[in-house]
């Protein structure tokens, strides 16, 4: 990439910097000399890949302050063991939580609302325990903390979400990479599924849409795409070893449509064969052009 | 003094009872980790009357054995010591004004007459103690009502100041609140038919002390029935010494009908061996002491209602089991049961409608039956994906089953049981009907080679624009029942795909397809489910 193109990718990414509290202004253009869409990060640890690739972007200072209430969304909606790849990576997720406590977060809150029952998903995927112990509250989720939230989307006028999504300072989306029977892969954006109340399986009938109005309604502030393991088919839920492919791999972003169009790629497909990227990119959501963005990769050892 | 002890080891057992009965729930691992189901294991009504209809012989019978011995030693002292319902009816008993000494009635002999009928009745394999086994009732009324009913009321109460959102209180209360759900609320609001019929059946019971104290336990309670006849020659034994001046105070305290101001005609069986006649007596002449002498009045039950009961016994056998429920293919089609239940006929005869699985059923699918079942089957499980599907990798219901009527399953044997199969209602569902994509059902498919599986089919719609839709199709021989797509259709009222019974692998007469000899898997695993169930049903059922 030379200077010209990663001109013109910065200033159509640009438009996540304006998301409000990302961080000191100085940092901000201290890092604009090289700044960093996209990082992926390959390596046998997830520990460290997670951390490497968060600070390509440029460290979770950038994108936490001090004293932050901070949602971490995990994938925990299945009740399978992480190897299984239908949920989120545990180490992963206890990293970013990690993560956010060095940068000087106050809390570090862990909830997912899970298609199957939430005690079994929460303890089977192994992410309440790691989540515990790297210091998050992991609550399930309270019935009454549902509120109808105005959307004017294309597909969804209102929603009930969860309420401490928004309470949050900020939000990361830590979604893993699967297979899935009707959006074809489910990654960052259909992650939001799970702050959905009411019968959620009703977007079903205009997925694509619902997606980008659920995640222009709600902005993460990083996205943590997990593809540590993937599932390749029998998605989302799976249940067979031989369908899960290791690929020791993080991804990390702040634009939702260009971590899941590169998401798409680890399948071998790309962002056009997503509906909701292609939907994401045409709402203005973000970009899913991979060659105009500066995506930093990192191999480690 | 005694009286003192007495009340802490009742306060103690009831404690016990009350902390495993909150522990009959998942904290998300694969087992409890408590032995939530030894009070039942310890019954020996339930072990009697088990081994009768369902000619079993449960692993953990020494439990029960240890009852009997005890009472056999010590006469009746579950009743008074042990017993959490009889702790309870000393409870209101204690609460409520109790009117003026009254002559007791003597309906003692009830509970004989009901314990013969019940055994009797099991013998010809009608199982229907547990509608009567005081541990049965309890622990039922308080799955199904109490428990329900408390946590609707805690969880009103503290919604309320919630919604109020009234500064510093709210968040009291909110802090209360998380407090109780972490020690004493269950994890969802639990929510059952006849909740409300059993809550007042249990009421009821209950009330019965406002009549006279501990009523259910003189004349109804069977097991008290059976722990009376075993405390007949009980070696502890109760003496009035040449002191006493019939003054009567001890038939006043005497909680059970045992007659203790009538030196020869007390009756030992009837004694709960409290020990408050010892404590109240004013010239100190009661005494409890270890000795051989017979001293205790005969049981006179009467040969006539003896016989009665017994002819009774005998004939509610057949007139409970006339129903054409029982011919096949005519059961209801909704009735599935749990996985690992036995075959119907073998699991009426052990289900004791004791509702622990329908206590610790993950989704609280697990409902009681009314008459769907027959009389018979009256308050035993049947699964209702719509209020809550069976959960894929969950074996809890035949961990928390007393009697083995749902066996204990490894999770790899639940998996290949199918409780039904679930079939696709073409004019209700979406992509099928209403050129709608969905697919839900699809998703939340549990099995590892998803059951429900769909094709891609072009359709016009309305406008005359081609589409491209996916319906759904079930692969019988993948689909276990489970039920969680009918759970999760986004089809409200009646959805679109729903599960019945056929093809229920507890069932020879319920199958639907012929095993399919092109495929080695499927062959093969045909005949272990039919092993399985046929062929460990059939014997005693450790797996």
């Amino acid at each position: 990439m030379n200077r010209r193109t990663f001109i013109k990718a910065s200033l159509v990414t640009g438009a996540a910097f304006t998301i409000p509290g990302i961080g000191n202004p100085f940092i901000n253009s201290f890092y604009a000399a090289e700044k960093v869409d996209l990082a992926v990060a390959v390596g046998p640890l997830p520990e460290s890949i997670t951390r490497s690739a968060v600070d390509a972007l440029g460290g979770m200072k950038k994108f936490i302050s001090r004293g932050d209430v901070v949602v971490v969304k995990p994938n925990i909606g299945w009740d399978r063991r992480a190897e299984y790849a239908a949920t989120t990576n545990p180490e992963v997720v206890a990293t970013v939580v990690r993560l956010c406590y060095e940068a000087g977060a106050k809390r570090v809150k862990v909830f997912d609302r899970p298609c199957t029952d939430p005690r079994r998903s929460y303890k089977q995927s192994g992410i309440a325990d790691a989540a515990e112990e790297a210091g998050a509250v992991v609550s399930f989720l309270d019935e009454r903390k549902f509120r109808d939230v105005k959307l004017s989307g294309i597909a969804l006028k209102s929603w009930p979400l969860y309420t401490e999504i928004f309470e949050a300072d900020k939000i990361i989306n830590i979604p893993i990479a699967k297979d899935h029977g009707l959006s074809t892969l489910t990654l960052g954006m259909k992650n939001w599924m799970g702050v959905m109340g009411g019968w959620r399986g009703r977007i079903h009938q205009r997925i694509d849409e619902s997606l980008v109005d659920l995640s222009l309604a709600i902005r993460p502030t990083l996205i943590i795409l997990d593809a540590v393991r993937i599932l390749t088919a029998n998605g989302p839920q799976g249940g067979d070893l031989s369908d899960v492919k290791k690929l020791d791999t993080v991804i990390v972003g702040t634009d939702q449509v260009a971590v899941d169009a590169y998401g798409a790629t680890l399948f071998g497909l790309s962002g056009k064969d997503l509906g909701f990227v292609v939907e994401g990119a045409k709402a203005g959501l973000g970009q899913m052009d991979l060659t105009k963005l500066n995506i930093e990769r990192i191999k480690i050892s | 003094m005694i009286r003192k002890t007495r009340i802490a080891v009742q306060g103690i057992f009831l404690l016990i009872f009350l902390w495993l009965f909150l522990q009959t729930e998942s904290k998300g691992l694969d087992t409890l980790g408590w032995p939530v189901k030894i009070f039942l294991d310890a019954d020996p009504l339930i072990f009697l009357s088990t081994a009768l209809s369902g000619r079993q012989w449960p692993e953990t019978f020494w439990l029960a054995l240890l009852v009997m011995a005890a009472t056999i030693f010590l006469g009746r002292v579950f009743c008074g010591w042990i017993c959490p319902l009889g702790t309870l009816h000393n409870l209101v008993s204690a609460v409520t004004r109790q009117r003026s000494k009254r002559p007791s009635v003597n309906l003692y002999r009830w509970k004989y007459y009901l314990l013969i009928f019940l055994l009797v009745a099991s013998l010809f394999s009608l199982q229907i103690t547990g509608v009567f086994d005081p541990i049965s009732l309890l622990i039922r009324s308080f799955s199904l009502a109490v428990y329900p009913a408390f946590s609707y009321a805690t969880r009103a109460t503290f919604g309320m100041f919630y919604e109020a959102d009234i500064p510093v209180l709210t968040q009291g209360t909110e802090f209360i609140y998380a407090l109780l759900k972490k020690l004493v609320l269950p994890f969802q609001q639990p929510l059952y038919h006849q909740g409300f019929f059993v809550g007042v059946l249990f009421i009821l019971v209950l009330g019965l002390n406002l009549v006279e104290k501990r009523f259910w336990c003189k004349y109804l309670c069977p097991l008290g029935a059976l722990l009376g006849l075993c405390s007949r020659y009980a070696l502890l034994k109760r003496t009035v010494s040449e002191g006493c001046n019939e003054c009567g105070e001890c038939a006043s305290v005497c909680q059970g009908c045992a007659r203790p101001d009538e030196k020869e005609k007390f009756r030992i069986g009837e004694c709960f061996v409290c020990m408050d006649c010892d404590d109240v007596c004013p010239q100190n002449a009661v005494r409890f002491g270890f000795g051989f002498k017979k001293s205790a009045a005969g049981l006179d039950l009467g040969r006539r209602r003896v016989i009665g009961s017994v002819l009774a016994g005998i004939f509610a056998a057949p007139l409970f089991k006339i129903t054409p429920i029982a011919k096949v293919g005519a059961s209801n089609p909704k009735q599935i049961r749990p996985p690992g239940a036995l075959e119907e006929r073998l699991f009426l005869q052990r289900c004791v409608k004791c509702g622990e699985c329908m206590k610790v059923c993950l989704t609280g699918g697990l409902q009681p039956a009314l008459f769907e079942a027959g009389l018979e089957g009256i308050w035993s499980p049947v699964l209702v994906p719509r209020i809550g599907y069976c959960e894929y990798n969950c074996t809890l219901c035949g961990q928390v089953c007393p009697t083995g009527a749902i066996k204990k399953l490894s999770l790899k044997e639940k998996r290949d049981i199918k409780i039904g199969l679930a079939m696709i209602d073409k004019s209700r569902c979406l992509p099928y009907a209403h050129g709608v994509p969905c697919i839900v059902c699809e998703e939340v498919c549990p099995t590892s080679k998803k059951a429900i599986w769909y094709e891609d089919v072009k359709v016009v719609n309305r406008e005359g624009n081609a589409l491209i839709l996916k319906q759904p199709h079930i692969d019988l021989d993948l689909c276990i029942g489970c039920g969680i797509c009918e759970a999760k259709c986004p089809v409200i009222g009646r959805p679109a795909v729903t599960v019945t019974s056929v093809g229920e692998s507890r069932s020879k007469d319920h199958q639907l397809l012929l095993p399919q000899t092109s495929n080695i898997r499927v062959k093969k695993s045909f005949f272990r489910r039919l092993f399985d169930v046929f062929l460990t049903s059939s014997s005693n059922d450790n797996p």
